[in-house]
């Protein structure tokens, strides 16, 4: 038994059902902190450092402070906190395509891990050099595209907030 | 050693979460919230895969999702500022403007 896999993970499957349960937006938002560091902690199990470096950075730090800020702006105290649920046929149906969706996706990938044998590792495998060296030179078209589109969505978010649209 | 398989079935259930989320919330800010436990969770996936493979084309895969959720966090979330300017409400049923 896999300790470390199995800690982390039932971490992050308790705390995404908090995330999707949870009453008010604020503590559902630190249930997918949780979510976050948890994975973070499983990417370092899969000899990618840094991913789980930028998972923390960039998600736990970046998108979740951004909500979290918004959540504030939003919901002030004593508003509009109570619980804001759909009704109880959609929930039934939601929740039963996504027990479904579950389903079809295991189904559908199981056959996969069958073919993909644990290859060795080569040498060096998830150091951030070598993952520098493969995105700045296979990926460098990628790069130079993901900026542009980091740029449109600053000035698109930045728009978006005018008080007069 | 944990298998791919066990990656795999935890990184549908993480998916399944978000989508059930997404289908049975009506706060628009854990909607967005469920989005990112679906992003997540394909993260999870690439990054066994790019492991179990040996391949670091997975990881870099990552990085630009990364890339792409902070770009449609930011973006949406001006979108919910500018929306909660005309309806004072985070319910989406309440967005019913485009409803026929």
């Amino acid at each position: 038994m896999d300790l470390y896999f199995w800690v982390f993970a039932s971490m992050s499957v308790l705390a995404g059902l908090f995330t999707i349960a949870a009453k008010d937006a604020l503590p559902s938002a630190m249930g997918l902190l949780t979510v976050f560091i948890a994975l973070a902690a499983l990417y370092l199990h899969l000899h990618a450092p840094l991913i789980a470096i930028f998972q923390v950075a960039i998600y736990a730090g970046a998108i979740l402070i951004l909500v979290v800020f918004v959540i504030m702006l939003l919901m002030a105290p004593g508003e509009r906190l109570a619980a804001i649920q759909a009704n109880v046929s959609y929930r039934g149906f939601g929740a039963l395509l996504g027990l479904c969706l579950i389903g079809l996706v295991v189904v559908g990938i199981k056959g996969v891990s069958d073919i993909v044998s644990m290859k060795a590792l080569p040498e060096g495998f998830g150091a951030p050099s070598m993952f520098g060296d493969l995105f700045f030179r296979d990926f460098l078209l990628h790069f130079e595209v993901v900026s542009v589109l980091l740029l449109v969505a600053l000035i698109g978010g930045i728009y978006l907030c005018k008080k007069k649209l | 050693m944990a298998s791919l398989t066990h990656y795999i079935v935890l990184s549908s259930i993480l998916f399944g979460l978000g989508t059930i989320g997404f289908c049975t919330r009506r706060n628009a800010l854990i909607l967005f919230m469920s989005i990112e436990l679906m992003l997540n969770a394909v993260n999870l996936m690439l990054v066994a895969f790019s492991n179990f493979m040996g391949d670091m084309a997975g990881q870099v895969m990552v990085l630009f999702i990364f890339a792409v959720a902070a770009a449609e966090v930011a973006v949406g979330l001006a979108i919910l500022i500018a929306l909660f300017r005309h309806v004072r409400e985070v319910d989406i049923t309440r967005f019913n403007v485009l409803k026929w």
